[in-house]
């Protein structure tokens, strides 16, 4: 038998997803994973493709433009990512939602779109929803998305969607998938807020502080599970007096998760991705967030509403088996969820 | 039944202030990632200052010296490093353009990241310079993986925009070279 190729490392990085993509695949020989990191990211470019809301021939476009009601024939990604956006949406009780983009098209973080052709209001008067009226800017809706067989949806309401909340995530989970059917033993993809980790081996990661640059936090080791943080430290801006970013409750199309940097620990990125969104629209419920920056536990949420909040997020962060830390502009780290198995304590990692 | 949210004590996290480098290719290496096989050669290109004007204002992007690094690739094709200045981050990156000029690939070369304004200096900026994966470099330390506050690759865009630029402005009529390049890689 010929000698076995000595196993390798190989770190690349490419301009993707609107931020710097870092590959890092170990464990084969050094074609193996060249080839491999290449077709990662020919994936994550096709997801982009896909996905992009600015990208006027993607799939995402094509159905944002559809008049409400048509059928729009999608690639089998965009097909799962949508029903991706849904569930969250459902199992979240609307604190994700993928139907925000108009917010962030008037604070004039997502380009203006062509006007959205509004269909007659009947189609959505049979359908009962209360909270959505077409009189104002609609936040909340990922309900009224809906699936046929053969890789088909169509928006039942006037809508418009931005999968930014769970695509760069999918890609992240995308990426991960190629890289194992290829052959790569272990690896990390990192798609700057979404980072995923597989195979045997532990790494170590850092936190940026939700306001100052250059200040990290260890969060500990991450092993075979996938994080992703949410914070406004570069998305940030002020509109008409009122202090916005890329976070929105879609429940009431309010800015949410100033001064906060909010992490999530799961299975998979896209998950980690949109459970951050999720415990960003339920900060101020929770007790957690707002303008003091003030940290306390889950029990601190006031009232009622803060007790269904809790039960939600708890219920959720059950569910996925995931864990969250809230990193407040002080330092002030609170600890959610389970303490699962995938993840290190810092202690360990050093 | 509804779950209880498990919840783990409000702690204090340890803040540390570091730079933050990594070195992914070197210039022969991004070269043969993008063109296997091919012989490249060094094409000395200076802009003139009307050719700078030019560019700057048809990729609105501001050029810091006329001079070009660019390889051109046998067989056709062009090859460019260049960098990019962030508020903190300084990247070198490679475009590479085929024979009709189309972007073929980018690869992000060297990423920095620096606090404290010193990133805003030649001298500092001169230190990575001729770096190759050979003699990789530490700032403070090695962070192996950040997360949060996605950086965007906004500046490099930009570049991939202004090396475009240039190619049409200096090179897009330039005869395609022959194989057999003299020119050191």
């Amino acid at each position: 038998m010929p000698p076995r190729p000595p196993l390798a490392e190989l770190r690349r990085a490419r301009p993707l997803l609107g931020t710097l993509v870092e590959i890092t695949a170990a464990g084969a020989s050094s074609a193996v994973l060249a080839r491999a990191v290449t077709r990662a990211f020919s994936t994550i470019e096709q997801v982009q493709g896909l996905l992009s809301f600015h990208d006027p021939a993607s799939d995402l476009t094509r159905l944002n433009q559809a008049a409400p009601g048509q059928w729009v024939q999608v690639h089998p990604l965009s097909w799962t990512v949508l029903r991706h956006a849904r569930a969250l949406a459902r199992v979240s009780d609307g604190r994700f939602d993928a139907a925000i983009a108009p917010r962030l098209q008037v604070w004039g973080l997502l380009p203006r779109t062509a006007a959205k052709r509004v269909a007659s209001n009947s189609l959505l008067a049979g359908r009962g929803r209360s909270r959505f009226s077409v009189s104002r800017v609609p936040a909340c809706g990922s309900a009224a998305l809906e699936f046929s067989a053969g890789s088909r949806v169509r928006l039942a309401a006037p809508l418009t969607l931005d999968l930014g909340g769970i695509a760069k995530g999918y890609a992240v989970d995308q990426a991960v998938a190629v890289l194992r059917r290829a052959g790569v033993m272990r690896g990390v993809v990192n798609a700057g807020g979404d980072l995923r980790v597989f195979g045997d081996v532990a790494v170590p990661v850092q936190v940026r502080h939700p306001e100052k640059t250059g200040v990290f936090f260890a969060l500990g080791g991450l092993r075979d599970c996938a994080l992703a943080t949410s914070a406004l430290t570069y998305s940030a801006r002020r509109w008409r007096g009122q202090d916005v970013g890329a976070l929105v409750d879609p429940r009431t199309g309010q800015p949410c998760g100033h001064g906060v940097s909010i992490t999530v620990w799961v299975r998979s990125a896209w998950l980690a991705d949109g459970l951050t969104k999720v415990l960003a629209s339920s900060l101020i419920e929770l007790g957690l967030g707002g303008e003091t920056g003030a940290t306390g536990s889950l029990a601190a949420g006031k009232g009622a509403a803060g007790r269904e909040a809790a039960a939600v997020v708890g219920e959720m962060l059950a569910r996925y088996e995931a864990r969250a830390v809230i990193i407040d502009a002080a330092g002030r780290a609170t600890w959610l969820g389970a303490v699962t198995h995938e993840f290190i304590a810092q202690a360990d990692v050093a | 039944m509804r779950l209880a949210p498990v919840f783990t004590a409000t702690t204090a996290l340890v803040a540390s202030t570091s730079g933050y480098a990594t070195e992914y290719l070197s210039v022969e290496q991004a070269q043969q990632a993008m063109f296997p096989g091919a012989s490249l050669a060094v094409t000395p290109l200076k802009l003139t200052p009307e050719q700078v004007k030019v560019v700057v204002k048809k990729s609105g992007v501001g050029l810091r010296s006329p001079v070009v690094r660019v390889w051109a690739v046998s067989g056709g094709g062009w090859f460019f490093v260049d960098d990019v200045l962030g508020k903190h981050e300084f990247i070198t990156y490679a475009v590479g353009l085929d024979a009709t000029g189309t972007v073929r690939g980018v690869e992000i070369l060297t990423y920095r990241e620096a606090y404290g304004g010193q990133i805003n200096t030649p001298k500092w900026r001169a230190q990575f310079t001729g770096k190759t994966t050979a003699s990789p470099l530490l700032l403070d330390q090695d962070i192996a993986n950040i997360t949060g506050a996605t950086l965007s690759c906004r500046h490099v865009m930009e570049g991939v925009k202004r090396v475009l630029s240039i190619y049409e402005i200096a090179l897009a009529a330039t005869n395609l070279p022959d194989a057999a390049p003299s020119a050191a890689r």
